[in-house]
């Protein structure tokens, strides 16, 4: 006897090694034919006790284990940790060293962009802008590898300034790279903006209203594409930004194609004052002194800054000694992979691959 | 030299007619001799089209290569001419990796139904002046009806492989593939209305003479029906923009997810010759098949025509991203199927009314 | 509001909920007691000249007496920052979940739930997530954890 012909919901288990997980994070999908019913992200395949390291090592030995904490963006995860323990300490940090902390941070915010352009594209089926965004990006990594010797773990910016100076040809070469993006840019608008195929899978798709956004504390490109103009470097300012001009984009919809959009309006915004930060450039020291036991004093801190992915906070207490008793280190991924069970659901698996890939999560953030 | 009329192989003609003389010096004949001649032929374009294939994901890796700024296989040979051998000859002593969920026959013989599907339209493809295996009188109609073979190949991959991913992969794949044959098989119907005739041979004589005889410009909004047939074509090759069910992103490799091995290369050689098959397809019926001009041998204008319609759609592949699966229906339903009706009507009135020549 | 307005608002508005404590020379540090907490919480988030509506982080601290909860809030309307910090026992800690007023404390509480041991009431979904599904050594990031496999750093000199 035939039984009743139903249809019926199944579980998928993307991940913890799929193409689009970007990384290794395992999405739990209850799905109903192509239909997302359900998420469920699990996460901590890529934790690595960052935070019960650093509580075992000094301040100094602290930074290249922050730098594995965000690898896109290296220099920011230097940089938060150098801030708060600028600010625990109250080191005065000399101009020539917050500048080229600044020009490290915005090329390094481009190069996070650009790897975010391409792996969209890429998850959404078209594969050459991928090799593209490379490309762009290899001119960065040439900086970095100049100024530092490595081109993804940096270890430049420590505590009370930065490693080492520049090499006299960064500057000449550093305008030429930043112009040759800046020309590339309208490209990649070009390849994609007007395309049919992509407008039709972005726009409308995944769409963060703001009060969402704010009350699962999403940050960053994220955040301002749903509408709320809120940039750290504006809006809680640090370093020498408020030096500079720049515009802070925002997008109304909150959508796939809105997020896409906007960073690359912030790569133009970024080589705007990298641009500035160049002609600023002053003579002068590069590091405070900082002894080689640094011994802040007793006290707390939290200290964010706006990074390609949104805010990217550190939190030490210091007792006094030369190790701090606790960092807390808090990414922007982490609060927008919470995001996707509340707009990954009730769409098709295609379209869970497309926020999924514009919230630019990277999982060595969310899972330290 | 009887054997005329038994295979007709155009300008191999002195190769065969030596063959079959040999055949018959050592003692065959009859119907056995047919046999054997057949199998040889078949042979022949076997071999031809593995060389082909072989030669096109070479050709695909140059592009996609050369399209991101960059330069594909270098390494073995000249330009990694024999790259894709390399790899064949790796994939042939792989493992065969097996799930042991597997439901055992439909798994096995899934990759070998969709080669078989992708070979078996060459039966009654002219490759040149004469040089075709078997000149049926329904020869389109033949193709149409073994090339959705594939379907079933990808349907019971999906299904045989026990993963959701393969399943959903296959799913896909029917419904798309059943969905643009709809538009494909009424574009290609106003070529008929025009021939009269669903024998390929006749369909590439009708257009004889220069390119201005080629349907694509001869029937009334031949360039209609010919982009709504290649854009049908590249859905039914499964190629990107419409290649949702490998959409490696989403359904990792979607229906064969859980081959490896020889039954991967299967897949992966049948794709590949059903790409040359429905370029060829458009071809025979828009660009005039194998007719061009008589300083180069009529199978080289077929060859260079059919490659040029290839190159097409590797660069759609390389350029667009992918649709997604509700928007693909929709625009086959919605957008397709009407022009191509429309585009038959209209065809059909002008030919009622004689505005052609 | 520059930080000491602030100071001189919070001091007239919770006089007695919230305490200003002397780590927080930088930027203000409070205590809220642990009872007060949903209370605090709800009205930072509702007062019309903070609105604190914006969760940075949340993170445990083992000090190896007792445990402490900060919270550094964020109002995205009046571009304000704040850090306040609940201290718990160091046994039986336990706490109320602020995910009714920042939802985006769900993770931050799983992960101090699993990372410390604190017992986080009325939260939706107290599942392990950083850790394997079958852990069984305690909470790791406390001070007195210990395992064989888990090797200090040696002090350098």
């Amino acid at each position: 006897m035939m039984g009743e012909i139903r249809t019926q919901e199944f579980i998928v288990n993307m991940g913890p090694h799929h193409p689009s997980t970007h990384g290794v994070c395992r999405l739990m999908l209850t799905m109903d034919g192509e239909k997302v019913m359900k998420v469920e992200p699990y996460i901590g395949y890529l934790h690595r006790a960052l935070e019960k390291i650093c509580e075992n090592r000094t301040y100094h030995q602290c930074i290249p284990i922050l730098d594995r904490f965000e690898y896109v963006t290296a220099m920011s995860c230097n940089y938060t940790f150098a801030l708060a323990a600028e600010k625990l300490a109250q080191i005065e940090v000399p101009e020539r060293a917050e500048y080229l902390r600044v020009i490290m941070l915005e090329l390094n915010r481009i190069a996070s962009h650009l790897i975010f352009f391409g792996t969209t594209a890429m998850d959404l089926g078209a594969l050459t802008p991928f090799l593209y965004a490379l490309r762009e990006r290899e001119y960065i990594m040439d900086l970095f590898e100049m100024t530092c010797g490595q081109r993804l773990t940096y270890n430049y910016i420590r505590i009370g300034g930065v490693a080492k100076d520049i090499p006299a040809e960064f500057v000449p070469q550093c305008r030429e790279a930043i112009k040759i993006i800046g020309k590339k840019v309208p490209e990649y608008e070009g390849l994609l903006n007007e395309n049919p195929i992509w407008k039709a899978r972005t726009i409308g798709v995944g769409v963060l209203p703001p009060e969402l956004a704010v009350a699962y504390a999403a940050s960053g490109p994220i955040l301002r594409a749903s509408g709320v103009k809120y940039d750290l470097r504006r809006d809680d300012p640090y370093s020498i930004y408020d030096k500079f001009e720049f515009d802070i984009p925002t997008r109304p919809n909150g959508d796939v194609f809105d997020r896409y959009i906007l960073r690359l309006e912030e790569i133009k915004q970024s080589i705007r004052i990298i641009g500035q930060a160049l002609e600023g450039l002053p003579e002068g020291d590069i590091k405070a002194k900082v002894p080689l036991k640094f011994k802040p004093p007793a006290g707390e801190v939290y200290s964010r800054i706006e990074n390609s992915r949104g805010e990217l906070g550190v939190y030490i207490l210091s007792d006094g000694t030369d190790k701090p008793v606790r960092v807390k280190t808090r990414g922007g991924s982490y609060n927008h992979l919470q995001l996707i069970p509340e707009i990954g659901t009730d769409c098709l698996i295609a379209d869970l691959v497309a926020i999924f890939a514009s919230f630019d999560v990277i999982m060595p953030e969310v899972d330290r | 030299m009887n054997f005329a009329p038994v295979i007709a192989v155009g300008e191999l003609q002195p190769v065969f007619a030596w063959l079959y003389g040999l055949l018959q010096s050592i003692g065959l004949e009859g119907t056995l001799l047919t046999v054997v001649m057949y199998a040889g032929l078949g042979g022949t374009v076997f071999g031809v089209l593995c060389v082909l294939a072989l030669f096109l994901v070479w050709w695909e890796r140059k592009i996609a290569g050369h399209i991101q700024q960059r330069f594909g296989p270098m390494r073995n040979g000249w330009h990694g001419w024999y790259q894709t051998l390399a790899d064949a000859v790796k994939l042939l002593q792989k493992e065969d990796v097996l799930v042991d969920t597997r439901d055992r026959p439909v798994f096995f013989w899934a990759p070998v139904i969709g080669f078989v599907a992708a070979f078996a339209a060459y039966v009654v493809m002219p490759f040149g002046k004469g040089l075709i295996v078997a000149d049926l009188n329904i020869g389109i109609l033949y193709i149409m009806a073994v090339t959705t073979f594939t379907v079933i190949s990808l349907l019971m991959a999906g299904w045989g492989s026990n993963n959701k991913y393969a399943l959903l992969g296959g799913m896909r794949s029917a419904a798309q593939v059943v969905s643009y044959e709809v538009p494909m098989v009424v574009s290609i119907l106003t070529v008929i209305l025009y021939t009269g005739s669903l024998s390929m041979v006749d369909i590439v004589e009708s257009q004889s003479g220069l390119f201005f005889n080629w349907f694509i410009f001869r029937i009334p909004f031949g360039p209609i029906a010919f982009i709504t047939y290649i854009t049908a074509a590249t859905a039914e090759a499964n190629r990107t923009p419409f290649d949702i069910p490998e959409a490696e992103q989403e359904l990792v490799a979607g229906f064969n997810v859980e081959y490896s091995g020889m039954k991967f290369a299967m897949f992966f050689l049948a794709e590949f010759i059903n790409m040359f098959t429905v370029s060829a397809i458009a071809v025979t019926l828009f660009l005039g098949g194998w007719q061009g001009l008589s300083f180069l041998p009529s199978w080289l204008w077929f060859l260079g025509k059919t490659l040029m319609v290839v190159l097409l759609l590797m660069l759609f592949r390389w350029t667009y991203p992918r649709l997604r699966v509700d928007q693909l229906m929709e625009f086959a339903w919605k957008i397709l199927v009407p022009i191509t009706f429309a585009n038959l009507i209209i065809a059909g009135w002008f030919k009622w009314a004689g505005w052609y020549w | 509001m520059t930080t000491e307005q602030l100071k001189d608002y919070i001091a007239s508005r919770f006089p007695v909920m919230m305490t200003l404590l002397e780590t927080g020379r930088r930027e203000p540090m409070y205590e809220v007691k642990a009872g007060q907490l949903l209370e605090v919480c709800r009205a930072l988030r509702d007062d019309e000249t903070l609105k604190f509506n914006y969760l940075c982080n949340i993170g445990a601290v083992d000090t190896q007496e007792r445990l402490e909860i900060v919270y550094s809030i964020a109002s995205v309307p009046n571009r304000l920052r704040l850090d306040f910090k609940v201290v718990l026992p160091r046994e039986g800690a336990s706490i109320e979940s602020v995910q009714e007023i920042w939802p985006a404390a769900n993770w931050y509480e799983r992960e101090m739930w699993e990372l410390y041991g604190v017992d986080v009431k009325a939260h939706d979904n107290l599942k392990r997530f950083l850790l394997p599904d079958d852990w069984d050594k305690g909470h790791p990031m406390r001070k007195d954890w210990d395992d064989p496999d888990f090797v200090r750093f040696p002090e350098i000199e």
